[in-house]
């Protein structure tokens, strides 16, 4: 399958767009180390902002490496091989609010909706990568190092964190090591990457850009993840949002490669846009979707790994809009090529994390991940002669074993829960697909059973727990 | 003459055309009219007209605010003028991002909104460590403090705020309200703000709301 959002002409319009505004209006940074590495390698600083040349660009380009992997902790066969374009998905970070399952009604994230969350996505096959709810009931001043503690231990899955603060980043680093077998087997086999978002328009802050240099520092991926508002905090264009977005993204990527050329990394574009009205931020259809897609193949243009933000809508409960929203966020930067599709599970513009949602998505992303596995064209899958021998003896297609042995290899796609029955045996319960996502997620949230860290990761988890809480609250 | 200068202020600000209303109230003080006429006939008049457009939905957002930065363009012309005649506002409001959180764009539209109602604002501006909210609030007085935050990881200072007020004995001189993305009514409860939000629009009722006026 090949879709393009922008023609040729177009895309080299877009980066030559965002080599304007790195090298014109540039960056700017609270972080002396960031600003340190930029300005020794060749940037330039100007009325306090650090502009790029296209040659510091160029370089760093040609070392980020066009793909590597992720995979699970012990107890997870899953390997996510990033810059294959495969369109994973991903649970929504840091919603602070979820739909509780028995009443319906939102209410605060808890440490359980955590575990709950990270469980039911285990569960889930078409659900492949873990980012934690908000819960408010943890020590706030160690948050991220407890949430991806908690899930580690409720999902043997690959994890994306979002390193919000950098003074937690030792300790989560630390909590990532104890569960894939040490420091060295963490670089290795990666079992998480840590995303820092810088802030829009083309301020690097002070913790997004310690965190930068850190994770790079560790060894272990680093993904970008600015998040401008059309409008408010980027040009209400499309061309414009994604091309300062871009530049942002870019601007971020070059420092990783001059700080260590080589180390892995992921532009994680999520261009939102505000309703004019109130002010909201929104994760809608369908400007969100295309800002993905047009943002995904400029990621493509630079042969580096990318995820976006597809499962995503303004809609407050899982219901038709939901489904709407979400399968075209998601589906339109899919087909044009990316590797992770995150906030599965999520409602209200990313800020509530619905349990019968996540099942939906689970859906969806089946179905996407179907659709751009394209269609093999072959003698086989053309069937000529299969044609022929139909033709000539009368018989139906259902008899042959070219349609058993494509069937039985996938020809058709099977939905996880969306119905296909008679119209009379769907009327003896007449269940609607909310409904039946929500009964799927109380069965396996009573049933599935997540593979346990070792029990001497758990114990060195506790520590690393107990020595950040202390060490942190003592500051 | 004055009416037509006048008219021209307020139709400027409905513009949102900050040079115009620089152009019109230069020419209106140059002509002789009061500068407390040409901000309560002109400037006030002209917001008040966005303000409607606003409400019966033909004016968005960026009208508000280009409307608002008119005005105070107006307002900056005429304001060394008015020395003996004292604005009247509804009431003084201090409002800040709290430390470790460099997000902004909310709390600058509920600066516009509070001002383009008649509130006077002071912006303590993004990354503003919890002390500096209370020498503030011990300097300038206000009579409501807003504190934003949008990470996950910086909600946490809202509650550290009130608590500094608290063990400084400034708590019961000035209400506190909270905004924020990850930010809920029950989060307010659970640390004593007196109030909350859920958009920028909802600031003014609160504002007005706190201090008991209809």
């Amino acid at each position: 399958m090949d879709f393009e959002f922008f023609n040729e002409t177009e895309l080299e319009q877009m980066h030559r767009a965002t080599v304007e505004i790195l090298t014109k209006i540039g960056i700017s940074t609270l972080s002396d180390r960031l600003k340190g590495l930029l300005l020794d390698n060749g940037c330039k600083e100007q009325g306090g902002r650090i502009l790029f040349t296209e040659e510091v660009i160029e370089k760093a380009l040609k070392t980020v490496p066009s793909n590597f992997n992720l995979y699970g902790r012990n107890g997870c066969e899953l390997v996510i091989e990033m810059g294959k374009q495969k369109a994973y998905a991903q649970t929504c970070v840091g919603a602070p609010s979820v739909i509780d399952l028995e009443t319906e009604e939102k209410r605060d994230a808890t440490l359980k909706d955590l575990e709950d969350f990270a469980k039911l996505a285990d569960a889930l096959e078409n659900i492949h990568l873990i980012s934690p709810v908000f819960p408010r009931d943890v020590p706030q001043e160690i948050i991220v190092t407890s949430e991806t503690a908690a899930t580690l231990r409720y999902s043997s899955k690959p994890q994306r964190i979002c390193a919000e603060s950098s003074h937690e980043l030792p300790y989560i680093i630390e909590v990532l090591a104890a569960a894939a077998g040490g420091m060295e087997a963490l670089r290795q086999r990666p079992i998480a990457y840590i995303e820092v978002s810088t802030i829009s328009p083309l301020n690097s802050g002070f913790h997004p850009a310690e965190a930068l240099i850190d994770i790079v520092e560790a060894g272990i991926p680093l993904g970008i993840v600015p998040c401008p508002m059309m409008g408010a905090t980027g040009p209400v264009t499309l061309a414009g949002c994604v091309a300062q977005h871009n530049a942002e993204i870019l601007s971020s990527v070059v420092a990783s490669q001059l700080l260590k050329p080589g180390a892995p990394v992921v532009m994680s574009p999520r261009v939102t846009f505000m309703d004019m009205k109130t002010g909201l931020g929104l994760w809608a259809m369908p400007e969100q979707g295309l800002a993905a897609a047009a943002s995904a193949q400029l990621a493509k243009y630079y042969n580096i790994p990318s995820t976006v933000t597809g499962y995503s809508g303004a809609a407050k409960v899982a219901d038709i809009q939901s489904g709407y929203e979400h399968l075209y966020n998601a589906l339109l930067p899919a087909l044009i090529g990316t590797d992770i599709i995150a906030a599965a599970g999520s409602l209200d513009n990313c800020l509530i994390s619905c349990y019968a949602m996540l099942v939906i998505d689970d859906e969806l992303s089946s179905v996407i991940r179907h659709t751009i596995a394209g269609c093999e064209v072959s003698e086989d899958t053309l069937a000529i002669d299969v044609i022929e021998e139909i033709v000539k003896t009368n018989e139906a297609f259902l008899g042959h074993k070219h349609t058993r042995k494509h069937l039985r290899a996938g020809a058709f796609w099977k939905p996880p829960i969306g119905d296909r029955s008679t119209y009379d045996s769907w009327a003896v319960n007449k269940m609607k697909l909310e409904d039946k996502a929500r009964q799927k997620a109380k069965e396996l949230l009573a049933t599935h059973e997540v593979v346990p860290l070792s029990p001497e990761a758990d114990a060195e988890i506790d520590e690393i727990l107990k020595k950040a809480l202390k060490e942190s609250t003592n500051n | 003459m004055s009416q037509e200068l006048l008219k021209n202020v307020l139709e400027a600000v409905v513009d949102g055309d900050v040079e115009a209303v620089t152009e019109f109230t230069e020419k209106a003080v140059a002509a002789g009219v009061k500068p407390l006429e040409i901000l309560n006939e002109g400037l006030v008049k002209g917001i008040e007209v966005v303000g409607e457009r606003f409400a019966e939905g033909d004016y968005f957002l960026p009208d508000l605010i280009l409307g608002a930065k008119a005005m105070d363009a107006g307002i900056s012309v005429i304001e060394p003028l008015l020395t003996s005649e004292k604005r009247d506002f509804l009431g003084k409001v201090m409002i800040g991002t709290v430390e470790g959180d460099l997000h902004d764009i909310g709390k600058n539209i509920v600066i516009m909104m509070l001002k383009s109602n008649g509130f006077e604002v002071f912006d303590l501006g993004v990354d503003v460590p919890s002390k500096v909210f209370v020498d503030k609030v011990k300097e300038l007085k206000p009579q409501i403090v807003g504190i934003s935050a949008l990470l996950t990881t910086t909600v946490n200072k809202q509650k550290e705020i009130i608590e500094l007020l608290q063990e400084e004995g400034l708590r019961d001189q000035v209400k506190v309200i909270i905004g924020g993305a990850p930010i809920n009514q029950a989060w307010a409860d659970k640390i004593g703000a007196d109030g909350y939000g859920e958009d920028a629009l909802s600031a003014v009722a609160l504002c007005k709301n706190l201090l008991g006026i209809k």
